[in-house]
């Protein structure tokens, strides 16, 4: 019932809107004009943009972010809008993988992605069973998930066993282009696959479109909610077990910004946040965009403060953009 | 019924005038060349076919399109109307088909939203005083002022927004398919309305599909078809045929009414449901129903017919009785168990709780049947496909519209599209219909009521709602009557007429009142 307010004001109004001369559409399109003049202009003029060690760098930093972001794509398309603990789950399942290295690797990784997905699933059924709010729903549990990592690990960190190294090949490259890159690509297509090609995918659709339709029709929306977020937890566990084995020592600070930079990529690849229209594609070019500016600004000197300006202002004209096109 | 009267002698002076109105979408012509003059004091009903134009020229007349050429005058003066504030501030005011309420917001708040009469500073127990009188004068009193809308029935949010409509002491009042959600004694309550207006010098647009309104409440009826406006005649020159004929063209003939058949002579017992109880609105609800059979059940809005079918449907959970469907007991807690019972209901609000207005065609009508269109979770899109299109077919739907997103059709497909979901399925037993040709026009109805007596003929019964009489008489085979959450009457259609099922439909039964004190 979020728009419900919006929806409700005669459509008839809507559809004289579209008709007419399409202001945000025009706008998108100016503003995507600049933009890729700005990054022709940037990658023409910046010493050092155009090398393959650069490209790679770029779908470095992309891939952690990017394996996160397709599991939030998931939440967004089923209507639920986003999860605010991704970053802590990562953590928190980056910690699991080495500690669990004391086993096996493959263990490890199992457990890794296991714990992701399983904290993702308990959320998701608090969300769909119950009927609770998604964003109170999902801070609740990055504190909890804080808490309880601190409290089990008596706030210090997990390092893997002395000796293990099998664990190092997640973190080096193969054939040249880091590990983290072909699984983030894997996962993406996988993902975009489930959501367009499976029953389940086209019912996370129908179910973001119109939930009370979802529901009168009969689909499981309380099973497709948890389903979303088992999902986006498993995308996120697996992210978790990558970034365990490139840091080697697993603490919350791993939680870094991955929250906001899965949010920001899905939103600038023009996801509807009201859910049931989106791809994972339009969120791996969202990824990115992202990363591309970051690195340019990088290159060309810019403070760190200027980089999250500037991430910031994507991200806030292309979701006001975006959001004007759809004229809801 | 007889206070019909025209209300001045000599020549009127025209209110608003419309003159060589054009205008066209891409290549679709919505308005060819339309002249018309609306005179103070009367109601001037529009007839016409989906599509052919009457939106239009509202949206005009309102601001929310602007025509490529021609004029409005309002007082003789040419004006450009440039949003529903504007027109409003000529006088101007529509209710629209599609509710434009705050759902969250009291009935008060929605009466004086958007009223540009409503000083700053005014005083609030006045304006009180004014909505208590509109909801009154529209038998709406047992509603209280600060309850928020999205609380009441659909017929009483109509009813509120006429309210408003009210409250905005527009001088000519658009009225956009305004009875389409509402029982007969509602309409009866806005006519009344309607009079009153007249009455005091204002005008009224009525825009209906219901032929025997524009009859009963207007002076003059203009007929469109395919952008153009066909006549204008005095209402006392035209009868029902020659009106349809103007509407439809030389093309076909009035829609025929389904003939009534005993087929399902069988009587075997398709579903039985026992003392059905939905707290505050449904009482001990009991009824049998046999394959091949279609109850219509009759109700003004409120009556708790629509959440009889609510709870078969699963939607209400709060809902307590038996239900046994083919013989076997089912428990219809969730609308996943009641298709599974096969117990399948269709929503009466199209938009809002039926259709997913931006997918596809096809993907609305193969939702139920998902499971049949995928192997091990994966979709198949020749089956897909498949389905639609035979689903498609059986509606009347044109084949090339399958891609198409289900809002992009007018209302009368939309409302196929979802009847069309329905049907042929093996495993159904039973349809739950509520108001299953809302706003529908007098051709899409004849064919939507075709097609549900086709699908008993496999022997799936059907049990429906209607607030209108018209409907209940040509559909059921079985007229049930509601009012106040309690059956009136059970009668089969052959002994069944409108005054009798009208007088059930509004009188609360007499024998079961006799409770001791």
């Amino acid at each position: 019932m979020r728009d419900a307010a919006a929806s409700a004001m005669a459509p008839l109004r809507l559809v004289a809107a579209r008709r007419r001369w399409d202001l945000p559409g025009a706008l998108m399109a100016v503003v995507i004009a600049i933009v890729t003049g700005l990054l022709i202009y940037g990658a023409a003029d910046t010493s050092g943009f155009l090398t393959v060690s650069n490209l790679k760098a770029i779908l470095t930093a992309t891939s952690l972010v990017g394996i996160i972001s397709v599991g939030m794509t998931a939440i967004m398309i089923s209507g639920n809008l986003f999860s605010l603990s991704v970053g802590q789950t990562a953590a928190v399942t980056a910690t699991m993988f080495l500690y669990a290295l004391r086993v096996d690797l493959t263990v490890a990784i199992a457990a890794g992605i296991a714990l992701g997905l399983g904290i993702g699933a308990v959320q998701g059924g608090i969300v769909g069973f119950l009927g609770a709010n998604t964003i109170i729903i999902t801070i609740g549990a990055g504190l909890l998930q804080e808490g309880l990592a601190t409290w089990m690990t008596n706030g210090n960190s997990v390092v893997p066993p002395s000796g293990s190294s099998s664990y190092t090949h997640l973190a080096l490259p193969l054939f040249g282009v880091p590990f983290a890159i072909y699984v983030f690509f894997a996962v993406a297509i996988v993902a975009e696959f489930v959501l367009r090609k499976t029953r389940f995918g086209r019912q996370l659709y129908l179910m973001g479109e119109n939930r009370s339709a979802a529901h009168a029709a009969g689909l499981p929306t309380a099973l497709l909610t948890t389903g979303a977020f088992a999902l986006a937890g498993a995308c996120t566990g697996l992210a978790g077990v990558l970034i365990g084995a490139a840091s080697a020592n697993g603490s919350l600070l791993l939680e870094g910004t991955y929250t906001y930079d899965a949010i920001a990529a899905t939103l600038v690849g023009g996801n509807a946040v009201g859910g049931g229209r989106g791809s994972v594609a339009r969120t791996v070019v969202g990824a990115l965009f992202i990363a591309t500016i970051s690195d340019l600004l990088l290159l060309r000197g810019y403070s760190t403060g200027i980089q999250i300006l500037v991430k910031g202002i994507i991200v806030a004209v292309v979701v006001v953009l975006t959001n004007l096109r759809r004229g809801r | 019924m007889s206070t019909r009267s025209h209300p001045q002698d000599g020549p009127p002076t025209p209110f608003v005038e419309v003159e060589g109105l054009t205008k066209s979408y891409g290549a679709i012509q919505a308005l060819r060349d339309v002249s018309l003059s609306i005179p103070a004091g009367e109601v001037h009903g529009v007839c016409g076919h989906n599509g052919a134009g009457k939106s239009t020229l509202v949206k005009c007349l309102v601001g929310l399109t602007r025509p490529d050429s021609g004029v409005i005058r309002v007082d003789g003066q040419a004006v450009h109307l440039h949003g529903p504030q504007d027109a409003q501030s000529h006088g101007i005011a529509i209710v629209d088909q599609e509710l434009s309420l705050v759902p969250a917001l009291s009935v008060e708040d929605n009466i004086f939203l958007g009223g540009i009469d409503v000083p700053m500073r005014h005083h609030r127990s006045a304006l009180r005083r004014r909505a208590r009188d509109l909801l009154d004068s529209l038998g709406l009193s047992h509603v209280p002022l600060n309850a928020p809308v999205e609380r009441l029935l659909i017929g009483e949010r109509q009813l509120v927004e006429v309210a408003r409509l009210l409250a905005r002491d527009a001088r000519l009042l658009i009225l956009d398919e305004p009875t389409a959600t509402l029982s007969t004694t509602e309409i009866e309550r806005v006519f009344a309305a309607v009079r009153e207006l007249v009455a005091q010098g204002r005008s009224v647009i009525f825009v209906s599909h219901r032929l025997g309104e524009v009859f009963e409440i207007c002076h003059r009826v203009t007929v469109f078809r395919d952008g153009e406006r066909v006549a204008t005649h005095a209402i006392g020159e035209l009868d029902r045929p020659a009106l349809v004929k103007l509407m439809l063209g030389e093309m076909e003939g009035a829609p025929s009414v389904t003939p009534i058949e005993d087929h399902h002579s069988a009587r075997t017992v398709a579903m039985r449901i026992g003392h059905l109880n939905v707290p505050g609105r449904v009482r001990d609800f009991s009824l049998t129903v046999h394959r091949g059979e279609i109850v219509g059940l009759a109700g003004q809005v409120g009556s708790g017919a629509s959440e009889v079918l609510r709870a078969l449907g699963g939607l209400i959970p709060g809902a307590t009785g038996a239900c046994e469907v083919a013989g076997r007991p089912a428990r219809l807690r969730r609308p996943m168990a009641a298709v599974e019972a096969g117990v399948l209901y269709v929503p009466s609000d199209r938009q809002g709780e039926g259709l997913f207005l931006h997918k596809p065609v096809e993907q609305n009508l193969t939702v139920i049947r998902l499971r049949w269109i995928s192997r091990f979770g994966l979709l198949l899109g020749r089956r897909s496909r498949a389905l639609a299109t035979e689903l498609a077919a059986r509606v009347d739907v044109a084949r090339d519209r399958l891609g198409a997103p289900a809002a992009e059709l007018s209302g009368g497909n939309q409302q196929k599209v979802l009847l069309g979901r329905v049907l042929a399925r093996s495993g159904t037993a039973v349809l739950a219909l509520d108001e299953p040709t809302r706003g529908v026009d007098v051709g899409g109805r004849g064919d939507i009521h075709r097609l549900i007596r086709d699908e008993t003929r496999t022997g799936i019964a059907v049990i429906f709602s209607s607030t209108e009489l018209d409907e209940v008489l040509d559909l059921a085979d079985t007229v049930v009557t509601m009012f106040e959450g309690s059956i009136v009457s059970i009668v089969p259609r052959a002994q069944a007429n409108s005054a009798s099922v009208l007088e059930d439909m509004t009188t609360r039964r007499a024998p079961a009142e006799t409770v001791p004190a």
